[in-house]
């Protein structure tokens, strides 16, 4: 392609002249190449979308340095390393993109270089997409440097194009890039635009063939020969591009370029594909050296967890498990799993949970890498507030949840050290009641139950205890006990094995408690303590 | 001037002697006998409580169960939310859950914990009592010093939760932050209360309780 595009200019000039100036308004409508058929008057849902286009012209700088000093970026082109990208620092002094390394160190000693590196600003390009997520469902990455988004039912969400362009280059500038902003009712002239560095908005379609005229021929990307070729043609702007006739440009330059032109204008569907991040949240934070202090990594692990709720804010998630690693150059990495009692997003309250567990943990060694797994994404249960009737809302804000309390305890002192208890229908006293797990879905869990007409004792031992009787009374620490109340008799149970045949007493002891102690009905007679009157 | 001064006097910190005190509204025992005794008609909200024991059994469950029991169900009357929890932190034995639902305490709003160390029992329960979801914490530290109590009752007072420690009788001779100590002994068919320490009270021994 570029080797046709270099040679025909001047046959060019010869075969097309300057169209006169009444066709200019529809030249690309009159005139029928072969690519005509493909190409419908003017695509409907074109009025209805709007492009936002993120242009990263820095990124290879921006994804790839290291530290504050002055940098460039330099990339082997046949054999010499040329600086391919220079900051500001560094252009000062004279480094220039296209010059070979040697030759800026020379100008500036101290200049710091670095190998540009695909995958990284492949990375940071990502994390971006996921970022933007949030002003938008459709998030496509057009280029290695360029995002485009479609934002015409986000707009008022965020108060307006404007509001929601700020928000968008304020948080861009947080994350430390340099980025140039479009918005075109097609994506492809957002793009163009973005690269042309104007901050356009356009918002209908009647105004874009206008806009996109003016546009250097630089913006579109094209291959660096046709633009020449063009440019020899006197061709400078995309105006004057959609001035020539559409069969010569296709015979001369390829049909490519030409669906380009008409996908910038509208007149042909553009589709794109969505970005989408993958579900579950995997992130590693590498250091540099080895590190022990505690207060670091745990600095670390907040900054994880801040971008881990970003991931799940975008997609309206929250997760209930998460695993944090710790890996260390020698042995196996470390361990810390959290759990939450309901679907959690936020930073803070896992940072809270986290903080708890993180004092107990025992690091083996130094640590060189932190990662942290999320769980299963699942969606978030909405809290429902009580109603204050005092105009006091600070009274119930200041409560938490029992949910985060029990999660605290868990968090510190293990998931079986926390529970609740619940009745269960059955005459069987080992038997009437449950304990459950707090993170097990546990409302509306007690059932009703028949009212007892016997007293039961507060106090239960887990187990039975036998007690030596004395001339067929029990006795309980030396001291014969006293039966003043009973017998209850309770038994069966055949249906699971576990039959009982008992005669329950109440019986005091001389030390003044009250204990439930009972006879087992078979041939052993013998007794035993169930539990106190508390 | 006179409102700037009752606002001062309704800070539950400013000790006025037994007489003021009495203002401040306690939680009703149910048994009218002890009420008697307490300032403010009951037991005292936002604090910590002592009861000493020599053996478990003897009735210190019973003395506390009217309180909880409407603990547990009422929806308090200062911001109409849900009734609070009862967590039980380190409990000797298993609570038994029907004889709780005998004396009308609501099963679903309760909590169990079992730390596995003193610290922990310690932690759990201010975690418990400054959570403010909790209307009372039960714990049974197996010991508890004058700053622990002290952390205990200010954990109580922040998440306006009433903290319950059972204590063994040798500890009446400890020094402690508690708004109310009493000793349980069994007397008889009934329990014997001595009130050690009542903040706003005097102390006193009612006879034949329970």
């Amino acid at each position: 392609m570029k080797q046709r595009a270099c040679k025909p200019p001047a046959l060019a000039r010869a075969a097309a002249p300057t169209p006169p100036a009444v066709q200019q308004d529809l030249p690309f409508v009159e005139q029928a190449p072969a690519v005509e058929a493909k190409r419908p008057v003017l695509h409907p849902q074109v009025a209805d979308r709007l492009w936002f286009c993120v242009w990263l012209p820095q990124l290879p700088l921006e994804a790839n340095r290291s530290s504050e000093a002055a940098t460039a970026i330099v990339e082997e082109q046949h054999g010499i390393h040329r600086i391919l990208l220079a900051d500001a620092e560094a252009s000062a002094a004279g480094v220039m993109p296209g010059q070979a390394a040697n030759a800026a160190l020379a100008l500036l000693p101290t200049l710091q270089l670095e190998e540009r590196s695909l995958l990284k600003e492949q990375q940071a390009l990502e994390g971006l997409a996921s970022w933007l997520e949030r002003f938008s469902s459709f998030v496509s990455i057009a280029d290695h440097d360029v995002l485009v988004l479609e934002i015409a039912g986000s707009v008022r969400l965020f108060g307006g194009l404007q509001e929601l362009r700020q928000r968008m280059s304020k948080g861009l500038r947080e994350l430390g890039l340099t980025a140039a902003l479009a918005i075109a009712p097609t994506p492809l002239a957002a793009t163009w635009m973005a690269r042309a560095g104007r901050r356009a908005c356009i918002r209908d379609d009647a105004n874009l063939a206008t806009a996109l005229r003016k546009l250097p021929l630089s913006c579109m990307d094209w291959p660096a020969g046709l633009c020449e070729a063009l440019t020899g043609m006197g061709v400078i702007t995309t105006g004057d591009c959609l001035r020539l006739p559409r069969e010569g440009f296709t015979r001369r330059f390829g049909a490519e370029y030409l669906l380009q032109l008409d996908r910038a204008l509208g007149h042909l569907p553009d589709p794109r594909n969505s970005w989408r991040a993958p579900e579950r949240f995997c992130v590693d934070y590498e250091m540099t050296e080895e590190q022990t202090d505690r207060e670091l990594l745990l600095n670390i692990c907040r900054e994880l967890l801040l971008s881990h709720e970003q991931f799940l804010l975008a997609r309206q998630l929250g997760t209930q498990r998460m695993c944090f690693s710790f890996f260390h150059l020698k042995g196996a990495a470390t361990e810390l799993r959290l759990g939450c009692a309901r679907a959690e997003r936020s930073a803070e309250r896992w940072f809270e949970l986290l903080g708890i567990r993180f004092e107990q943990l025992v690091l083996p060694g130094p640590v060189i890498a932190v990662r942290l797994r999320s769980g299963m994404a699942q969606p978030l249960q909405a809290e429902s507030g009580a109603l204050s009737f005092h105009g006091k809302p600070g009274v119930t804000a200041r409560r938490f949840s029992i949910t985060q309390l029990a999660e605290r305890l868990i968090a510190r002192i293990g998931d079986q050290s926390v529970q609740a208890a619940s009745m269960v229908a059955e005459h069987r006293p080992d038997y009437a009641w449950r304990s459950q797990s707090l993170l097990a879905d546990w409302s509306g869990t007690t059932l009703d139950t028949p009212e007892q007409s016997v007293q039961r004792p507060l106090w239960m031992l887990p187990e039975p205890a036998l007690l030596p009787a004395d001339s067929g009374y029990p006795v309980h620490q030396g001291c014969r006990l006293r039966l003043i109340d009973g017998p209850e008799r309770l038994e069966t149970g055949w249906w699971d094995e576990d039959g009982i045949s008992r005669d329950y007493y109440t019986a005091a002891g001389t030390d003044g408690r009250r204990l439930w102690v009972f006879r087992n009905r078979n041939r052993t007679s013998s007794w035993y303590l169930h539990g106190y009157f508390g | 001037m006179s409102s700037s001064l009752d606002k001062i006097l309704a800070n539950p910190r400013v000790w006025r002697g037994r007489d003021q005190a009495g203002r401040r509204a306690g939680l009703a025992s149910g048994y009218p006998e002890l009420d008697r005794h307490l300032p403010g008609g009951g037991w005292p909200r936002e604090s910590l409580t002592e009861v000493l024991t020599e053996h478990y059994g003897i009735g210190e469950l019973r003395l506390l169960m009217p309180a909880l029991a409407r603990l547990s169900t009422e929806t308090s009357t200062q911001d109409f939310t849900e009734p609070g929890w009862i967590a039980w932190v380190a409990p000797p034995f298993q609570p038994y859950p029907p004889a709780l639902q005998q004396c009308g305490i609501d099963l679903s709003r309760m909590l169990i914990v079992r730390p596995r160390d003193d610290s922990e029992i310690l932690w759990s329960a201010e975690q418990a009592l400054s959570s403010g979801t909790c209307a009372a914490v039960l714990l049974w530290p197996s010991m508890l010093d004058d700053q622990a109590s002290r952390r205990l009752q200010l954990a109580a007072e922040k998440g306006r939760s009433w903290a319950i420690a059972f204590r063994p009788l040798a500890a009446r001779r400890q020094p402690s932050a508690a708004a109310l100590r009493l000793e349980l002994h069994p007397d008889g068919q009934a329990t014997r209360v001595h009130i050690l320490k009542s903040r706003g009270g005097r102390p006193a021994v009612i006879t034949q309780l329970l």
